[in-house]
């Protein structure tokens, strides 16, 4: 492979992965965003979206439909995640973190932490065989092309398309809706919107079911390009989409998603270019955390000063 | 009158307890031979089937009628926990009928027992623990019939150069003392080979995305892949070798021969080889026979992967005992001087170190979803068609 081809072959990689950790980081900003909140439990409800998605695959096996148009069922399996782990985060805010409103920030950072450890444990004692890796379902045909030596796979393409078609959605949903218009007046002041007229309640219910939704896709998208899934997955990801979301300072959509890609770069080039750095791959992520948060605690897209946590 | 009562019942006494003596010395024509292995816990299938392989052996030298003591298998279970297999080990030894002991699956248990069979000079035959150190205290009581953990790798990189003639290798391994002990041992057996390591890497358990460490070891152009690990890492690193499309054999040990690897890498598992201790026991030179026996014999268990060789631990046992009497001092050096002596598992002889010098390794490939002997497989190295 030529110099420049292998160079970018891990950027593609480095994407690929980056995207992933930007829908996740886009949840941790939202919940910051409007409510202050850092939501230990969302990298949970991400590794629920990918086995959510692994259940339906595989009732709609026993169904016999998994033969129809693979678009068909890719749509129905995100559909379907995508609603329950909405649905999961909103029981989450309903359940533990609302009747922590107004009791110190440690408080319902612990109580997340406590979902998360819950979430994690019961898929690892209640889904058969749990405590092992479960294969993930190819759910698109299999194939790739070569661009001037770089290879792409279909996979890689629909994960990047997926995600990047999410972030302008949410560009709209924020900046052109009313609900968009409705969350960042809460996230700005809360005590002015509800004097407005806003249904806080309502709003932050919302967001919590959108940010799990993308996390819930996160979750799928990953399991379709990594092929295997684990009741701790989540753990790991969902430290790394928060140093994401902080890399790219917290409660900005944007710092997050370039946050996400940041990261991800950051770690495929630390493996592929330090020597012997492919064993610290995973380290290289929360160097660079501890960095921002010493020399710029704001991240890249200077959005709220945070006293808290 | 009395007194001829009294003396009565003294003679009958006499008489009765001449009786019992006579009894006790028939039952010291018994002779005991200790089971050590796991009855209970995670393992227990495996060693009830070492346990049943163990008691075939002595009820077929009871039935050959050719020992003047009856033989009888004294079962204590480990549990696959360390501490329960020294308590096990000294319960063995504190019984004076026990001559030997056959024991172990797990490496934990044996290197913690070692120092009790020796402590009590009780002849210990090691069943299939793979630890390097167990046969490396210097104690004469402990041999092996299983190859240890650099076995595996010496025919490893012995075969991948010398047989299937490659020559450049990229070598991964995960940190952990298996997964580098292993990597270590295949590329020392490499090099004396000829062949050259282009990369040596580390990475995580745990970790998912290796396309990087790969896409860097694609531009080195590796004849083959090998990797010390377990199976999750080894799928994800197979399928994405098939990703980047890098035309290399992979290849790992008895770490990845399991179902996982195959359910995992999918069709990406195909053309991987790997190496495990032992063979299939229908392929192994007396495994026909034993598997009659067996069957015949009528346990309820299965033999599992390991019976075989409790079987020809007990074997060399029984021999020793055939040889120098029940005794454990003289057993000690008896077991350890046994040279080719004919098990299921071929020829076995003890080297200085009480380990068996057979290197019965068996390559595997994934074919088909299943991992076979590379014999048995229509798939073949030499046809590039397992890249």
């Amino acid at each position: 492979m030529a110099e420049f081809a292998v160079v970018f072959q891990q950027l593609l990689n480095g994407l690929s992965l980056g995207a992933m950790y930007s829908l996740i980081a886009i949840g941790f900003t939202l919940f910051f965003g409007v409510i202050d909140l850092i939501n230990f439990a969302h990298g949970e409800i991400y590794m629920l979206g990918a086995f959510v998605a692994l259940i339906t695959v595989s009732i709609l096996g026993g169904m016999g439909l998994i033969g129809l148009n693979f678009i068909v069922v890719l749509a129905v399996v995100l559909l379907v995640t995508m609603i329950f782990c909405a649905l999961v985060g909103a029981a989450v805010e309903r359940s533990v973190v609302k009747p922590m409103r107004g009791a110190p920030d440690l408080m319902t950072l612990l109580v997340t932490l406590g979902v998360s450890i819950i979430l994690r444990e019961a898929v690892m004692l209640f889904y058969p065989n749990g405590a092992n890796p479960q294969a993930f379902p190819d759910l698109l045909p299999a194939g790739d092309f070569s661009l001037g030596g770089v290879l792409i796979k279909y996979e890689q393409l629909f994960l990047l398309t997926v995600a990047a078609v999410l972030v302008v959605f949410l560009y709209f949903l924020v900046n052109k809706t009313d609900y968009g218009r409705y969350m960042r007046a809460t996230s700005q002041d809360r005590e002015a919107a509800m004097m407005m007229g806003l249904d806080i309640d309502r709003i932050i219910v919302l967001t919590f079911m959108l940010g799990s939704a993308l996390g819930a896709v996160a979750g799928v998208l990953n399991g379709m390009y990594y092929n295997i899934i684990k009741f701790n997955m989540g753990f790991l990801m969902g430290i790394k989409g928060f140093s994401a979301a902080v890399v790219g300072g917290l409660g900005n959509i944007y710092g997050a998603v370039v946050g996400g890609l940041l990261l991800g770069f950051l770690e495929m080039f630390a493996a592929a270019f330090i020597p012997g750095g492919s064993r610290y791959q995973d380290v290289i992520g929360f160097l660079i955390v501890i960095f921002f948060l010493v020399f710029r605690p704001s991240g890249i897209f200077h959005e709220k000063v945070y006293e808290k946590v | 009158m009395k007194k001829y009562v009294a003396l009565l019942l003294i003679l009958s006494l006499i008489v009765m307890s001449f009786g019992v003596v006579g009894c006790g010395q028939k039952q010291a024509k018994t002779v005991k031979i200790a089971y050590i292995g796991p009855i209970t816990g995670p393992n227990a299938a495996i060693g009830l089937g070492m346990k049943n392989s163990a008691e075939l052996a002595i009820k077929q030298a009871n039935a050959s009628g050719k020992l003047p003591y009856k033989l009888e298998l004294l079962v204590l279970d480990d549990a696959s926990d360390p501490a329960q297999a020294v308590n096990a080990a000294n319960k063995a030894a504190s019984d004076p009928d026990v001559v030997a002991a056959v024991a172990h699956f797990n490496s934990g248990c044996a290197l913690a027992s070692v120092h009790a069979f020796h402590k009590f000079g009780l002849p210990a035959v090691i069943i299939a623990a793979i630890h390097p150190k167990i046969t490396q205290n210097g104690y004469p009581e402990i041999t092996r019939v299983i190859g240890d953990i650099n076995i595996q790798e010496k025919v490893a990189g012995k075969k991948a150069t010398t047989e299937f003639g490659l020559k450049k290798f990229a070598v991964i391994q995960d940190q952990t003392d298996y997964g580098k002990s292993n990597a270590e041992a295949f590329m020392d057996e490499v090099k004396r080979n000829g062949g050259e390591i282009v990369s040596y890497d580390g990475i995580a358990v745990g970790q998912q995305d290796f396309s990087a460490l790969l896409t860097t070891i694609k531009a080195k152009n590796p004849e083959m892949i090998f990797f010390g690990g377990l199976a999750t890492e080894a799928a994800l690193i197979k399928r994405q070798m098939a990703d980047l499309k890098i035309p290399a054999i992979f290849m790992s040990d008895s770490g990845i021969l399991s179902s996982t690897f195959n359910e995992i890498a999918k069709d990406a598992a195909t053309g991987t080889l790997a190496h495990g201790y032992g063979a299939p026991i229908e392929d192994l030179p007396g495994g026909q026979a034993f598997i009659k026996a067996y069957n015949e014999a009528g346990f309820k268990e299965p033999y599992e992967a390991y019976g075989p060789f409790a079987y020809d631990a007990a074997g060399i046992v029984i021999e020793a005992i055939k040889k120098v009497g029940p005794d454990r001092a003289k057993l000690v050096n008896a077991i350890r001087d046994t040279r080719d002596y004919n098990g299921v598992l071929g020829k076995t002889s003890f080297d200085q170190n009480g380990q068996t010098t057979a290197d019965l390794v068996t390559t595997y490939i994934s074919e088909n979803g299943k991992w076979v002997p590379y014999y048995k497989s229509t798939l073949k190295v030499k046809d590039k068609k397992i890249q």
